[in-house]
């Protein structure tokens, strides 16, 4: 507990805090305050009631909350904005988070235990900074025999990769990072990027047990890959397209998932699989190979690699909300108007509030069901988990796909609806 | 057989002394009045050892019975054949345990493969003691592993423990102590413990 | 086929040579990796057994106890019957009033004394109540070696039940020192009875969900059916005991086969399966936590309401100069004290066979020719408790 020291004096502490702030003024005047003026000077600026932002209307118009709203809705349009903070890499990272700590509480109250208690006056709520501060704050070790440049790099690219996923997801009406035509395929073409990571860290950390575990990852992703991109398919053939925006818009009549019940199963599967969660953890089998290939991760290396698992995490079940569950469609809840009477420009949109709402709400769900197995099963062994890969799910997912097709060829439906 | 029937008896405690254990033992009858021991008349383990000793007359020698307890010696050459004996004709199946105790005064180590039966019902209350003895100096026994396979860890521990060789194991080697040690087998006598 | 296989090969070497390559013989050593498992490993204890994998399979195993090795043979040589008691227990503190019940047995057919019946009554119950806490520690181990972790926490959750009824009765969560020859050290507190009938009905609700929610798991039953097979023949050759041996179809227990104390007045099944798998081996176990709630409330029930728990003994007491082995069945099997005494107030030898010790032969006779993933399914399913093993 923290204590005030023997030898405490308020005035002196009231001084140090009026030092703190002097210093603070004067470096930002000093430094701050032109730095300012020299990026304003060179990034070309937006327009507003038809004269340029300068520097100096810029600042006056922070005081002034009827001028902030073109700046604002003009950073919110940059692409930069939407790949690193709100479709993209910020919001998914934000959700991991949440997921994290939900996961453990959720956990812990189907084992009857607390979970996160201490950090954070509420149920542990600062347990994810603590442990951050923990992974960062610790010493990374790598191997004596380890191939060190593969060793430091691919927990980057591990968690590169995973943020490149998020660029194309679509949350909302026009909102995503890249809206691509082929972004389904996108999207599978960068989670085969996996295994191959997973493989090189685990073979550059001269161990035998992520070597074992790298292997097994290999042979669990391989094995799931081909379901999994099966199982998208009829979902293709429904909407008839590949742009996950076209395919969320196709279903405002109905999701998908009552057509493809079985696809939905398979899909929900393979990303267990993917994500290496229990029950199909084998390559982090604990009692088996330590740690799979994460046996040598030490430090904020784990770190990164638990980050992009989670970022991964997001994705798949954003997948599977925007393949099976209608994406962002959903009841108009949010009113069109926050300040009735308001003429001025407006960030507001009543339509995206509520896509991003319901997408949300949908994604979270489909994380608990992904987070679900954990307490409830053991883990699976390699030669069942091929079995399932290779011979039940692919079979599954061809059942659902020739249902489509018998189903759009008899005319029943079309692509985007009953007919 | 051995019946423990819980009748009015006087249960003895030899290890007080005379003067003073009289009282407490009073009470103690008083206390636990229904309680008595009715001595077995140990007919299975005499019948055991009856039909052992026809089938060697002079090789083994008997040095108790007690309720479903039997002890036998036999001399190390001839431990093999009464082992294959004692497994082939009274179902004496496994070993529970080895043990070796050392007596520097007689100037021997005493071996003795507790013996019991899994697949005879009748058998499997006895423990069926075999034992054996050989040279302090240069202990060498024959290895019990082609007749009980139970006892293949209790043999290459009674190795470690004590110096006894055993022919015929294929490992005599270290088992339960360090890599490194470097002393004589420490359940010997003449190892002490430090500040003992 | 051999030989042709063989010539085909030497030909094949004649054309390399001849056309001067190098040639590269594959010996069957290359294709094994040598996994060490234990002592640093999450998957094995106290304890290491090095493998040898051949792909997924493995094909050599040799365990390699003794990294808790104390030496509690010896030791007992250096002290007097009573003051060996709290040393004793520390090989397996789960089970702590198991391992100084045959302990206390031995001593007493040396001593020549009798436990009177009110103590051996709350010798029973103290040891039954214990054999649940291991139990029930095993079974949360094996939970998460089958990389469960609801399984984990479940059991090792419900063990506070029983450690707060040996708390109330001892006065220790886990080292009891309870059991001292001629009987127990303290008789039971006001309202143990109640209280221990209060949570054995829990805990027998438990069980039910325990067996719906884990062993019914498919994804459980396809990890350990089938899986170890150790045949009712291989058990008793290698002269396993337990619940090892239970799972192989021989009904063997202690408390049946030669009652020690009151067992012979209580009516109980000994508990066993005839499929000879991991499944039989974690299931036994399960099956008597269920056969020990009828025993606990039969001794509760049968317990004489007054009288001595112990016998007084001289501070020092001496054995008469023989022999004693006695046994109990402890949470994994058979254990049994061999006791030779000299006359003198120490024991000359005291020999400990612990079940674990006896239940580890059967593990490279299981885990050569099974694959990785079942390692530690086999490992734990054998019911060892490394420290105990070492002694």
């Amino acid at each position: 507990m923290a204590t005030a020291p023997k030898d405490f004096r308020f005035g002196n502490f009231v001084g140090s805090l009026v030092w703190l702030i002097f210093w603070i003024i004067v470096i930002v005047s000093l430094v701050g305050l032109p730095l300012i003026f020299i990026i304003f000077f060179y990034i070309p600026l937006p327009y507003s009631n038809g004269e340029v932002i300068t520097p100096y209307l810029f600042l006056s118009m922070i005081v002034d909350p009827t001028r902030t709203a073109p700046i604002i809705k003009f950073i919110i349009h940059t692409d930069f904005f939407r790949a690193a903070v709100f479709p993209g890499f910020a919001f998914a990272a934000m959700i991991a988070a949440t997921t994290i700590y939900v996961e453990r509480k959720f956990l812990a109250k189907m084992q009857l235990r607390t979970g996160p208690l201490y950090a954070g006056k509420i149920e542990g709520i600062l347990q994810l900074i603590a442990d951050g501060f923990k992974l960062i704050s610790k010493e990374i070790i790598a191997p004596s025999g380890a191939d060190k440049p593969i060793f430091w790099t691919t927990p980057i690219i591990f968690v590169a990769t995973a943020a490149a996923l998020t660029v194309l997801i679509p949350v909302a009406p026009g909102w995503v990072g890249a809206d691509l035509d082929v972004g389904l395929l996108a999207i599978f073409a960068i989670l085969g990027f996996f295994p191959l990571i997973a493989l090189l860290f685990s073979w550059s950390c001269n161990s035998k047990y992520p070597f074992i575990g790298g292997l097994r990852a290999l042979h669990q992703m391989i094995a799931f890959e081909i379901p999994f991109i099966l199982s998208a398919l009829s979902i293709v053939l429904l909407s008839g397209s590949l742009n996950l925006t076209d395919i969320v818009e196709s279903q405002y009549s109905f999701w998908f998932f009552i057509i493809a019940p079985l696809s939905a199963f398979v899909f929900y599967i393979s990303s267990l699989a993917e994500l290496e969660r229990v029950p199909f953890d084998l390559p982090e089998a604990e009692s088996e190979i330590v740690a799979g290939w994460l046996t040598e991760t030490s430090g904020m290396i784990y770190g990164l690699i638990q980050l992009g698992t989670y970022l991964k995490l997001y994705v798949l079940a954003a997948l599977f909300v925007i393949l099976f569950l209608g994406g962002w469609m959903g009841p108009q809840i949010f009113p069109q108007e926050i300040i009735p009477g308001y003429t001025g420009e407006k960030i507001y949109n009543a339509t995206v509030i509520n896509g991003i709402f319901w997408f949300t709400i949908k994604t979270f769900g489909m994380i608990m069901l992904i987070l679900l197995p954990r307490g409830i099963n053991p883990r699976i062994r390699i030669d069942i988990l091929l079995h399932t890969g290779w011979y039940k799910l692919i079979v599954l997912a061809f059942i659902n796909m020739f249902i489509v097709l018998a189903m759009i060829y008899g005319g029943v439906i079309t692509p985007g609806g009953l007919q | 057989m051995y019946v423990i029937a819980r009748e009015n008896k006087k249960v003895e405690n030899k290890m007080t002394d005379t003067n003073t254990n009289t009282e407490s033992n009073t009470n103690n009858t008083n206390k636990s009045s229904n309680l008595k021991i009715v001595e077995s008349d140990l007919k299975i383990e005499n019948s055991l050892y009856s039909e052992l000793s026809s089938q060697f007359p002079d090789k083994v020698q008997l040095v108790y019975t007690k309720p479903k307890r039997i002890k036998i010696y036999v001399k190390p050459e001839n431990i093999i054949e009464v082992a294959f004996f004692l497994r082939s004709h009274f179902g004496l199946d496994h070993a529970e345990s080895v043990c070796g105790t050392d007596y520097p005064n007689e100037n021997v180590i005493e071996v003795i493969y507790h013996l019991n039966s899994y697949s005879r019902e009748e058998l499997s209350q006895i423990i069926f003691a075999l034992s054996t003895k050989t040279d302090r100096n240069s202990s060498y026994l024959p290895s019990l592993l082609p007749v009980f396979k139970s006892v293949e860890y209790h043999e290459r521990e009674t190795y470690e423990m004590l110096g006894v060789y055993f022919k015929g194991h294929p490992r005599n080697e270290r088992f339960l102590l360090p890599e490194d040690w470097a002393d004589i087998p420490p359940l010997k006598k003449d190892f002490r413990i430090k500040g003992r | 086929m051999t030989n042709e296989f063989s010539e085909s090969l030497e030909k094949k070497l004649e054309e390399t040579t001849k056309l001067g390559l190098e040639v590269v013989k594959e010996a069957t050593e290359d294709r094994l990796m040598k996994l060490s498992v234990g002592p640093q490993h999450p998957g094995s204890g106290h304890f290491r057994f090095t493998i040898k994998v051949d792909g997924d399979y493995i094909v050599y195993c040799d365990p390699d106890p003794g990294y808790v090795h104390r030496g509690e043979e010896k030791m007992c040589e250096y002290r007097n019957f009573i003051q060996n008691i709290p040393h004793l227990e520390r090989p397996v503190i789960h089970d702590s009033t198991n391992i100084t019940y045959s302990y206390s047995l031995a001593v007493e057919e040396l001593l020549g004394i009798e436990v009177p019946r009110r103590g051996q009554f709350i010798r029973a119950i103290a040891s039954e109540l214990n054999r649940q806490v291991y139990t029930l520690y095993w079974l949360a181990i094996y939970g998460i070696f089958l990389g469960h972790s609801t399984m984990f926490m479940w059991p090792a959750g419900d063990r506070e039940l029983f450690i707060d009824l040996l708390t109330a009765l001892t006065g220790a969560r886990v080292t009891h020192a309870f059991n001292i020859p001629g009987g127990v050290r303290n008789d039971i507190p006001d309202g143990f009875k109640e209280k221990c009938l209060e949570y054995v009905n829990y805990f027998e609700k438990r069980l039910k969900e325990y067996e719906n929610i884990f062993y019914n798991n498919p994804l459980f039953r396809q990890r350990t059916e089938n899986v170890g097979i150790l045949t009712k023949d291989d058990a008793i050759n290698l002269g396993v005991t337990g619940s090892v041996l239970r799972a192989s179809g021989v009904a063997y227990d202690v408390r049946k086969v030669e009652p020690y104390d009151v067992y012979n007045e209580i009516d109980f099944k000994v508990q066993y399966m005839k499929t000879c798998d991991s499944f039989a081996r974690a299931y036994v176990p399960f099956l008597d936590m269920r056969e020990s709630c009828h025993i606990i409330r039969q001794l509760l029930d049968k317990m004489p309401e007054s009288g001595e728990v112990r016998m007084k003994l001289q501070s020092n007491p001496k054995g008469t100069p023989g022999e004693s082995y006695k046994r109990v069945e402890s949470g994994r099997g058979a254990l049994s004290y061999y006791i030779v005494s000299d006359g003198s107030s120490r024991p000359y030898r005291v020999k400990i066979s612990v079940g674990s010790f006896r239940n580890i032969l059967a593990l490279p006779h299981l885990l050569v020719g099974s694959r990785l993933g079942d390692m530690p399914c086999i490992y734990w399913a054998l019911n060892y408790w490394p420290v105990e093993a070492d002694r």
